[in-house]
């Protein structure tokens, strides 16, 4: 990123969004993050439906009627001639993740901070990469996408870990 | 554009006072607005939908705006002064446009299309004016958030007032009003 030694913590991860879960009977969706430099990991984002939506009309470059959330966002962008860099998921706390939305303008540089699920519905729109910090992937919780497809495949469809990840 | 509603917010309503019918050409620039005060929030289980109660102050004209339920959050928690633990969308909206210092001058409800409604949001920023396209309910939600008056193009006021929903709606007794109204 850039030429300053960053502690290791510090490094930054890309991500993509690689797909959106529904899951059935709740309000809740999940964003799969997938690493982009080849190694195997996804990283599981859960959100709510509205949130959940508005990443999926972005992730299908879905053209709506009228301008969402986040178009909007991106229209004020494009007005005040604001650059949108970059998105890090910067902290976790208490199983929530906390992203930061990093903008410039005329090379003044400004973070802004966002639930996770702003900061990805825009910068699947600006676009602009996505990031997550190694102290965020180092602390994350253990249980993974995996562990909870499998239990999704079962008969027991419980909803314990919705807001757990 | 000529956006002279901004210059003066006082006005509450605006009116052709020349004897000269408006020209079409002008008719983009001369529109007339209307001030209006988000009265409160509805539900409507008919369609399973919520509607923004938009008011005049003489309480003449009203304007219902049918708007989802993420988007009725977003104006609920700015009407009951809720501070969420995290920015919502429309605070991270506001946040946006305060990094550089962007301000809502205005938002305006502009045009009813099939059952749709329209808005324009005015920003200033850097001693210039900037109109930016919105549906009304993210309109809405930035305004309150931002202080910001909320107008409506009278066309779109008339244009309602023709409909029959708006009968059903002065049917409504103030009980069927959420909490919200005031």
């Amino acid at each position: 990123m850039s030429a300053i030694e960053l502690p290791k913590e510090q490094h930054l991860i890309e991500y993509r969004v690689d797909r959106i879960l529904e899951e059935a009977n709740t309000d809740t969706r999940i964003v799969v993050l997938a690493r982009l430099d080849g190694v195997l990991d996804t990283f599981p984002i859960w959100v709510g439906a509205a949130e959940g939506n508005a990443i999926k009309l972005a992730l299908d470059t879905m053209i709506t009627p009228r301008p969402m959330s986040h178009d909007l966002v991106k229209s004020f962008a494009e007005h005040l001639n604001i650059t949108i860099q970059r998105v890090v998921i910067a902290d976790v706390k208490s199983s929530t993740y906390y992203a930061i939305v990093h903008v410039a303008n005329k090379g003044v540089e400004r973070t802004i901070d966002a639930r996770p699920s702003d900061a990805i519905s825009l910068a699947l729109r600006a676009p602009c990469p996505i990031y997550i910090t190694q102290d965020v992937l180092n602390r994350r919780s253990t249980t993974n996408l995996d562990a909870w497809l499998s239990k999704l495949e079962s008969k027991d469809i419980g909803t314990p870990e919705v807001h757990e990840t | 554009m000529l956006n002279w509603h901004v210059l003066d917010q006082s006005a509450k309503r605006v009116t052709n006072t020349s004897s000269e019918p408006f020209r079409e050409e002008l008719r983009d620039q001369f529109v007339m607005i209307t001030q209006m005060h988000v009265k409160g929030l509805m539900f409507d289980p008919y369609n399973n939908a919520y509607i923004v109660v938009l008011r005049d102050e003489e309480h003449s004209d009203m304007l219902p705006i049918w708007v989802g339920k993420s988007e009725a959050g977003a104006i609920s928690m700015s009407l009951e002064n809720v501070t969420p633990p995290r920015p919502m969308t429309h605070d991270f909206m506001k946040s946006f446009l305060d990094a550089y210092n962007a301000k809502v001058i205005s938002v305006v409800i502009t045009d009813l299309s099939e059952h749709t409604y329209f808005a324009k949001i005015h920003l200033m920023y850097e001693d210039s004016e900037y109109t930016v396209d919105a549906r009304p309910s993210d309109a809405i939600a930035l305004a309150l958030r931002s202080n910001a008056p909320v107008f409506a193009n009278n066309s779109v006021i008339t244009k309602q007032s023709s409909e029959e929903l708006e009968q059903w709606l002065e049917n409504l007794k103030p009980e069927d009003f959420g909490k919200l109204d005031s």
